[in-house]
């Protein structure tokens, strides 16, 4: 009889209870724990929180580093490098830290910060990203309008694989396939249609130069008939397509242009994307 | 001695099955959910998920996630965690729900082509032959967020405890204008489609711009100047014809767009009934 309580003692107590019931979630190694899952599955405002709990917990200095890249990762800017900023000079993500404070400032397109933090900070503390901080740098002059270095010092950081496409890049940026709005405007007066020809619209200013030439013609004709009626009929019609047409020729010069640029800084983004913004893969996670 | 063991057992039969920390967190994330604090229900059943190792809470905690991501207007995260509640499902019933719910945020996003296939396929399955009238309800409501009004309508006239949407769908039905009729009575006679919407002074401007080149082109023809009357009527009455063909098929989509919006607010804030 004994042996069948004992044995039904055991059988209950190890079958209803597979968990531990006084399970601490809160404990900061499984705060931890949990912010990390959750940093590695992307969820990273959430991970953010997390880290946030256990901040100050002795002998971790990657929390601090962590959230911010979890600020930057939502894009809260301005959260990360103020998390960034106070990665400690002892950590072992110091270097890592001063690097993705240029790689935010980018991201917010504060060029001129990149520069700024770069020339005043950055080139007297951090002794392990150099080069990738003199790129970073040097890209921040291919989306401004300031001056650009000489090309012999532009490429210096750049490894010979990547100094082709960085060389067309600061050629482009030099010179620019700008079309001139003023001059368009000046052709399409002169010749109807012919500014959109010089945009590249070579269809449309085709139409332009027909559709114009014709009611001008139609209502010269009309007025030799004495179709008066109809005569300034065409007339208002030419006038607005001769009107229509040089402020058009001027859009598309202004359009054209606006493309170009999209263009470029696209480019240059996806290219800078591609690249990590230079800054290195830490290993969180298995898939980064 | 019998006693005491006959105590000892029932203390720890009563110790075994209390409420363990799983159920508590649990249970926070449902009252955080209760509270429309979805962001920290997410958090805390998330949590729960990552440390139970039993899988006794997956389908709830996935469902309650859902739910959450659902209420925040996450569709696509919303649609991730049933899926996975639907996965984790003990029991057809759970199953049929998590399913059901898939459809509901399908409809809510008007993604309604992937909502009436989930539809089919919820139909198509035997083990939910006594949920017929549920999924043709559900139907009605793709239907509604399709701006299939007449479809709706249908749809609710088949359950009997959707009386009610089948009336009001049919009414909405009703009270739309057809785009065919205001185009083809702008094909027929300009204007004439802006005056079956309502639209008097749009409809008569259409019919005087085009009443204008319309005799210039014929006085042309009548000067035997051909050419004149060829790019009058190409260049300015075309223009002006098409226009007004455009500008009646626009005023009956807006005019429908409002009627449409009136019935789903009336939907959202008035029907009591269960919605999307």
């Amino acid at each position: 009889m004994k042996a069948l309580i004992i044995i039904l003692l055991l059988v209950v107590s190890t079958a209803v209870k597979p968990q531990d019931k006084t399970f601490n979630f809160n404990s900061p190694q499984n705060i931890r724990k949990f912010a990390d899952f959750l940093f590695c599955d992307k969820d990273y405002l959430r991970s953010a929180i997390e880290y946030q709990r256990i901040h100050g917990t002795p002998g971790d200095d990657t929390l601090r580093f962590k959230i911010a890249l979890c600020f930057s990762r939502i894009k809260n800017y301005l959260d990360a490098i103020d998390n960034f900023s106070k990665v400690n000079q002892t950590s072992a993500y110091y270097n890592e830290s001063t690097l993705e404070i240029l790689k935010t400032n980018f991201l917010m397109d504060n060029y001129y910060g990149v520069r700024k933090y770069y020339l005043n900070e950055f080139v007297n503390i951090n002794t392990k990203y150099r080069n990738e901080g003199k790129k970073l740098f040097n890209f921040s002059y291919l989306f401004t309008e300031d001056p650009l270095p000489e090309m012999n010092d532009f490429l210096i950081p750049f490894d010979e694989n990547e100094q082709g496409q960085i060389s067309s890049f600061y050629n482009w940026k030099k010179d620019p396939p700008y079309k001139s709005s003023l001059l368009a405007g000046i052709m399409s007066a002169v010749i109807p249609g012919s500014g959109k020809i010089y945009v590249g619209e070579v269809g449309d200013g085709i139409v332009a130069f027909l559709v114009t030439g014709v009611f001008a013609f139609l209502a010269y004709d009309n007025f030799q008939a004495n179709h008066t009626t109809r005569a300034w009929i065409f007339t208002a019609a030419a006038a607005l397509f001769y009107g229509g047409n040089v402020y058009g020729s001027v859009a598309a010069a202004q359009v054209h242009n606006v493309k170009i640029d999209f263009e470029y800084e696209e480019n240059l983004k996806r290219y800078l994307e591609k690249h990590n913004y230079y800054t290195p893969n830490y290993g969180f996670c298995d898939e980064e | 001695m019998k006693s005491s063991l006959i105590i000892l057992f029932f203390l720890l039969f009563i110790d075994a099955f209390g409420q363990n920390s799983f159920d508590e967190q649990f249970r926070l994330a449902e009252e955080l959910y209760q509270q429309e604090n979805f962001f920290d229900a997410i958090t805390e059943a998330k949590r729960l998920l990552f440390f139970d190792e039993s899988g006794n809470y997956n389908y709830d905690a996935y469902n309650l996630i859902a739910q959450s991501y659902k209420q925040g207007a996450k569709f696509s995260d919303a649609i991730r965690y049933f899926t996975l509640a639907e996965i984790n499902a003990r029991n057809k019933d759970e199953l049929c729900k998590a399913r059901t719910d898939i459809i509901r945020v399908n409809i809510l996003r008007r993604t309604t082509n992937r909502a009436l296939k989930l539809l089919d396929s919820l139909q198509a399955d035997k083990r939910f032959a006594d949920k017929k009238d549920e999924i043709t309800y559900w139907r009605g409501w793709a239907y509604i967020f399709a701006d299939e009004w007449e479809k709706a309508s249908l749809e609710f006239a088949k359950v009997d405890s959707a009386k009610e949407l089948a009336v009001l769908t049919k009414q909405v039905d009703e009270e739309l204008y057809s785009v065919t009729m205001a185009k083809t009575l702008s094909y027929i006679i300009p204007g004439a489609g802006q005056f079956y919407t309502g639209e008097y002074l749009s409809g008569l401007l259409s019919l005087g711009w085009n009443v204008l080149w319309g005799y210039i082109t014929i006085k042309a023809i009548v000067d035997e100047r051909i050419f004149d009357a060829v790019m009058v009527s190409n260049f300015l009455w075309l223009r002006f014809y098409r226009g007004n063909l455009q500008n009646a098929e626009n005023f009956a989509k807006e005019k429908n767009l409002v009627i449409s919006n009136k019935a789903l607010h009336y939907l959202q804030n008035e029907f009591s009934g269960l919605k999307p």
